[in-house]
């Protein structure tokens, strides 16, 4: 489904001096995948996460999707490829303040050139078992909650692949245990599932673990024993 | 995109940043009002304006002050004379002037009884009941022969009649001015407030050779209002005026003049000047209120797309293009940039009757002044929304996620 290949992307920082957050990266992901990328901080895991979202392009290397190149489509077409094929989760929820959980998960839809269809809010809320939450706030939610919500969110538009930046980083051992599950369960139901992850434990619960350094992948586990073993069965 | 949604969302949006919605508002509110309120009093004012005019001048008069190049303050001791035998002489042999009355002021203490006013006191001639369109709704005007005898009779406005002989009738009444007796033989036409701002029913006329002989003992006279037969005559007539009491004083070319004349072109462009201040410079500095309005809206909505640039991020990842992002700050400037403004329009006609009112002023409305508040409200609310949606839409998904 996902074929990057020799991927590089260079930032300049504000003082002048640049930055190679990923070099020569290549990387091939398959329908149904549960992969995490584990990394130190500043390895590049989060450029990866945000060129596979399309919300940064690469400055050299190609990136196909579906065998169709996506990183050379202009603006608009990002866009697009963003509410049509990806949701993401971000470890600081960011949700809209002082806005009902529905209205946030309903947010996408907003920006969907698709014909609106009724109920789809309430749908993808009651897949991540909030669906008697839906008018309450984010401040009126817990963060495991809320969390949930950035999932449903992250549905609501039935995209293939889910993208998840750090999602437990901001949340207590129970809820984070409880995202987890919801991650594990959508990737049953046939989502492709990356997350970005520091956390070893996390990663254990992957098929496969891709670890970067320094912008270069250096490792790619395949564990197809841990899916066998654990929770997550195909 | 889905655009009537996203403007409902857009609007859902204000209530949630109330403080700075409240304050956009405010901002164009007082512009808005300002001008509505500056166009709508100048409306009432431009209207008294030509009304007064139209009760000074009538359809063709020329009036007569005396002194030079003053209009305003009546004569300066310096001045030259103007004298009842100035105008008598000069009107004689001049019979594009159908009729002339001469005028004489003087502020008075009036008594009747106990009670007591302060009011203006006016010479005229039994003449000026035709030559300033101005008679009695009670009793009768003086005639000539009470100016020849110095009778001392009085006409009283409505204001005096009130603070003089409270609910009772003035006519037959008798009032001391300045300690002479006088009888009241008449009340005046109700008038108003002049172009001044002053009660002109706070007065009293009474024959002119009376004022000038029995009260003020002088032998000038204030000025003196020349009714023509012709309309169309003014210009030439004032001319010809002009050049028979220049001889009369003796001024030479080089000289001058120690009077002075309006003419109905004259007065025609003294109140184009007043006009336009009333119609273009005060509605401008309004507008200015207006504009400042619009800057204070760019300003917070600019502080708002870096306070929500996190959000901004959020939208571009779940498939907002530059230019929803953009739509949706224009969307919310625009409102309540445009919401503002159109209170501030209720707020300035409020505003601009209640003013009137008080200032007598009629007509105090003007359908011009709305619509052109209402277009400067909706030109600001776009052009203060651009600069913010800009700067929104140009944002970087990734960058604005950090």
């Amino acid at each position: 489904m996902i074929e990057l290949n020799e991927i590089g992307r260079t930032y300049t920082r504000p003082s002048g001096e640049s930055v190679q957050a990923l070099t020569g990266f290549s990387l091939h992901i398959g329908r149904g995948e549960l992969v995490a990328i584990v990394g130190a901080s500043g390895s590049g895991k989060s450029t990866l996460m945000n060129i596979l979202g399309l919300l940064d392009r690469p400055d050299s290397g190609s990136y196909r999707f579906h065998g169709d190149d996506v990183a050379t489509l202009d603006v608009a077409g990002q866009a697009r490829f963003r509410n049509r094929h990806v949701g993401f989760v971000f470890q600081a929820f960011h949700l809209l303040p002082k806005t009902s959980a529905l209205e946030n998960v309903e947010l996408p839809l907003l920006y969907s050139d698709r014909s609106p269809v009724a109920g789809l809010g309430r749908k993808a809320l009651e897949a991540v078992g909030l669906g008697d939450r839906m008018q309450h706030t984010p401040s009126e939610l817990s963060g495991g909650q809320q969390q949930r919500v950035a999932i449903a969110r992250a549905l609501v538009n039935e995209p293939e692949l889910l993208l998840a930046d750090e999602p437990t980083g901001n949340l207590d051992p129970t809820s984070a245990g409880e995202i987890l599950d919801i991650f594990a369960a959508l990737n049953r139901e046939g989502k492709t599932v990356v997350l970005v992850t520091h956390d070893v434990a996390i990663a254990a619960r992957a098929h496969r673990v891709i670890r970067i350094e320094r912008g270069r992948l250096v490792a790619d586990d395949s564990r197809e024993s841990a899916a066998a073993t654990g929770r997550t069965h195909r | 995109m889905n655009t009537p949604q996203l403007i409902t969302h857009s609007l859902r949006t204000l209530p949630r940043h109330r403080l700075r919605t409240a304050f956009i508002m405010l901002s164009s509110f007082v512009g808005a009002a300002a001008l509505t309120f500056v166009l709508c009093v100048g409306e009432g004012a431009r209207r008294k304006m030509l009304v007064t005019v139209r009760q000074i001048f009538g359809d063709s008069a020329i009036v007569v002050v005396a002194g030079g190049n003053q209009l305003m303050g009546g004569p300066r001791p310096d001045a030259a004379r103007l004298t009842l035998d100035d105008i008598e002489d000069t009107v004689r042999g001049m019979p594009e002037i159908e009729l002339w009355d001469p005028q004489q002021t003087m502020t008075v203490a009036a008594k009747h009884g106990n009670a007591a006013a302060t009011v203006r006191l006016l010479g005229q001639s039994e003449r000026s009941e035709r030559v300033w369109s101005r008679s009695v709704s009670r009793g009768a005007y003086f005639d000539a022969m009470a100016v020849k005898r110095l009778d001392r009779v009085a006409l009283i406005g409505e204001t005096a009649a009130r603070s003089l002989f409270g609910t009772g009738d003035p006519i037959g009444g008798e009032i001391q001015i300045e300690a002479v007796p006088f009888t009241v033989v008449g009340v005046l036409e109700r008038f108003g407030t002049d172009i001044h701002g002053m009660d002109r029913d706070n007065e009293i006329v009474v024959p002119i050779s009376t004022l000038m002989r029995r009260l003020a003992n002088v032998d000038t006279i204030a000025a003196a209002k020349l009714l023509l037969r012709d309309a169309r005559q003014g210009e030439q007539t004032a001319a010809e005026f002009r050049r028979r009491l220049r001889s009369r004083h003796a001024l030479t070319s080089g000289q001058s003049d120690d009077f002075r004349l309006l003419t109905p072109v004259e007065v025609q462009r003294m109140m184009g000047k007043a006009r336009s201040v009333l119609s273009l410079y005060l509605p401008l500095a309004a507008a200015v209120a207006l504009v400042v309005g619009g800057i204070v809206a760019a300003t917070l909505m600019l502080g708002a797309v870096s306070a929500r640039i996190r959000e901004i991020g959020l939208r571009r990842a779940v498939g907002a293009q530059p230019k929803d992002i953009a739509f949706q700050f224009l969307v919310e400037t625009s409102v309540s940039v445009f919401g503002g403004g159109v209170a501030g329009i209720v707020g300035g006609l409020l505003a601009g009757q209640l003013v009137a009112s008080r200032l007598q002023l009629t007509g105090a409305f003007s359908w011009n002044a709305v619509a052109l508040a209402l277009l400067m409200s909706a030109a600001t609310a776009l052009l203060s929304g651009v600069i913010p949606a800009r700067r929104a839409a140009r944002l970087l998904p990734a960058e604005a996620l950090r």
